[in-house]
C-alpha cells in the first residue's frame, strides 16, 4: 500500500465546505461529532483549514458564487485527498436542477479541476449521521 | 381593534385603492396601483399601526406585482397590499424603506431578481445575486432566456499534484 494512502486512512481530518446547502446536511455533520456518535474517537476530526485536511465534506449544490471558492479549497487541500459529497443536492443538484444560480453537482466541478479526484457520495436529504459514518468507512476501506 | 374598527380604518383610504378583497376571515387584500402604494403602506404602518412582515414580487406577464404583507398579531389577520406596476419596460415603485427600515433588504432582493426600481431607497446595492452576475439580467422574470450567463473563468492558482 502506498504510504500516503496509509497515512490518509489512519486518522482522516476533514474540512467542511458548504457550497450552498440549506444547512440541514451541515447539522447532520455536526451531529456526527456530538457525544452520541462521537467520530473523534475514530480519529475523524473537523479542522479549520483545508491545508490541514485529508478529506473534504462538501454539502449543497454548487452555486455560481461558490464555484471559484470550491475550486480554490480543493486545490489547497494536500493530495491525495478524498472528497465526500454529502446530500442529494451535492450528489446530483436535487430540486435545484436548472436553477439560475446552479453550476452543477459537486463532482462535475471537482473533476474539471482534477479528473483523478477521489470522490465518495453519501446521498440523502439529509443523510443520517449513520449514513455519513458508513460512507466514510466504506470509502476508506476501498482505498 | 376589532374587525369593525379595522374596516372603518380601511375605509379612510378607499380612494387610493382599486378594491378590497376579503378572501377569508383573517386574509384581506388591498389592491392598488403602484403610484398609490407608498401612501397605503404609510397609512397601514403609521396610522393603523400593524406589523410589516415581508414583501413579495410577482411577474404577472403583463404587469409586475409587489405585495406588502402586514400582520395584525392580536387577531392573526394578515393584510396584503397588492401593488400593480403596469410599465414593464421601466418598472418602478416608490420605496417604503425611508419610514419602514425592515423593508430595506427585501426591496434590494426584489430589485435584484425582478429589476423593479425603488426610487427613494437609501442603499440600493446588490444583495443576493452572485458578484459576477451581469447587470440587467433578472433571473425571476418570465421572459428570461434559459441559457445562463457564462461563468467567469478562474484560472487555478496551482497544479494538482501529489
Amino acid at each position: 500500500m502506498n504510504w500516503k494512502i496509509w497515512a490518509l486512512k489512519k486518522s482522516p481530518w476533514v474540512f467542511h465546505v458548504n457550497t450552498g446547502a440549506c444547512n440541514n446536511c451541515d447539522i447532520e455533520i455536526v451531529n456526527c461529532l456530538t457525544p452520541k456518535f462521537d467520530v473523534e474517537r475514530l480519529g475523524i476530526k473537523l479542522v479549520g483549514s483545508p491545508r490541514h485536511a485529508d478529506a473534504l465534506l462538501v454539502t449543497g449544490v454548487v452555486t455560481r458564487q461558490a464555484l471559484p471558492r470550491l475550486r480554490e479549497v480543493y486545490l489547497q487541500t494536500p493530495k491525495p485527498c478524498v472528497v465526500f459529497v454529502i446530500g442529494a443536492c451535492a450528489c446530483g443538484t436535487g430540486i435545484f436542477r436548472n436553477g439560475y444560480h446552479v453550476e452543477g453537482p459537486v463532482d462535475k466541478v471537482i473533476k474539471e479541476v482534477d479528473p483523478q479526484a477521489i470522490i465518495a457520495y453519501v446521498p440523502g436529504c439529509p443523510p443520517k449521521p449513520e449514513a455519513i459514518i458508513s460512507g466514510v468507512v466504506q470509502a476508506l476501506s476501498i482505498l | 381593534m376589532n374587525r369593525q374598527e379595522l374596516n372603518n380604518k380601511l375605509a379612510q383610504i378607499k380612494d387610493k385603492l382599486i378594491a378590497i378583497e376579503q378572501k377569508t376571515d383573517n386574509r384581506i387584500f388591498l389592491l392598488c396601483e403602484a403610484q398609490n402604494a407608498y401612501d397605503v403602506n404609510k397609512f397601514l404602518f403609521e396610522d393603523v399601526g400593524i406589523r410589516f412582515v415581508i414583501a413579495t414580487g410577482i411577474d404577472d406577464k403583463d404587469c409586475f406585482e409587489v405585495l406588502y404583507h402586514y400582520s395584525y398579531d392580536r387577531t392573526g389577520c394578515v393584510i396584503t397590499i397588492k401593488a400593480f406596476i403596469r410599465d414593464r419596460q421601466q418598472p418602478k415603485i416608490q420605496s417604503v424603506a425611508p419610514f419602514l427600515p425592515a423593508a430595506e433588504w427585501i426591496e434590494r432582493e426584489i430589485h435584484d431578481l425582478f429589476g423593479i426600481d425603488f426610487p427613494g431607497h437609501p442603499d440600493m446595492r446588490r444583495l443576493i445575486l452572485a458578484d459576477d452576475w451581469p447587470e440587467g439580467v433578472y433571473p425571476l422574470r418570465k421572459n428570461l432566456s434559459r441559457d445562463k450567463p457564462a461563468v467567469r473563468k478562474v484560472e487555478p492558482s496551482r497544479e494538482v499534484k501529489e
